[in-house]
């Protein structure tokens, strides 16, 4: 009995790649985000919030 | 690999609790994180910001542990396998980068409420939209993982298709 997900052509469904252009996108949006320095918690703070490491443990 | 039909069952139930509750207590941290934003009580605030630390801990880290893990015997021990369909490659990849950025956050989590137990910090020094930014990006994924769950959009991969016509011959 045949698959009834397989692909009659056998190719990469449409949704496939539209779902992995986005998601390549947000990890390259991300990485932008981490490499400028732009990612830690006091960052996101309403008011700036305190140093990085201010707080830390 | 297989499972009985009841031990099957049983394993779905489990992962489908623990997703659909995962997804759960993350919309409850979505209403945490406004809380802690909006409150013009101090004291709530703080406790906001005090109690995501333990929340997570105790709720969040176990259900997506159990998500994943029971998402993974799933996999293996049924015909659908871990890479055979795409929209499971794709619901694995989501759990699996979720659990990972909540495990990385959980130092956040505590650098904020470290912040938050500090009398001596300014109560806008207190607030922080780190929480409520991460919990809507798990929100998104969650839902995402979830509607690719229910809706099993078809397409094989290259190693589906191939296990596929070796099932056939």
């Amino acid at each position: 009995v045949a698959d009834p997900q397989a692909d009659s052509d056998g190719s990469t469904p449409r949704w496939v790649k539209v779902a992995a252009i986005v998601a390549a996108v947000v990890v390259v949006l991300i990485a932008v985000v981490i490499v400028t320095g732009r990612h830690e918690p006091s960052r996101h703070g309403t008011s700036g919030g305190a140093a990085p490491g201010a707080h830390a443990r | 690999m297989t499972m009985s039909p009841r031990l099957r069952r049983l394993v779905l139930t489990a992962h489908v609790t623990s997703s659909v509750g995962w997804l759960g207590a993350v919309l409850a941290f979505v209403g945490l994180a406004i809380v802690g934003l909006t409150s013009h009580d101090a004291r709530t605030t703080r406790g906001v910001y005090l109690v995501m630390e333990p929340a997570a801990w105790y709720v969040l880290v176990p259900l997506a542990v159990a998500s994943l893990v029971t998402g993974v015997v799933q996999g293996i021990c049924t015909a659908w396998g871990l890479v055979r369909h795409y929209w499971v490659v794709f619901k694995l990849a989501i759990t699996l980068v979720a659990t990972v950025v909540l495990l990385v956050y959980m130092e956040t989590f505590g650098v904020i409420a470290d912040v938050a137990a500090d009398p001596t910090a300014d109560l806008e020094e207190v607030r922080n939209a780190s929480p409520l930014l991460h919990a809507l990006a798990a929100m998104v994924l969650l839902l995402a993982a979830t509607a690719l769950a229910i809706y099993k959009p078809r397409g094989l991969t290259h190693y589906g298709r191939r296990a596929t016509r070796r099932d056939l011959a």
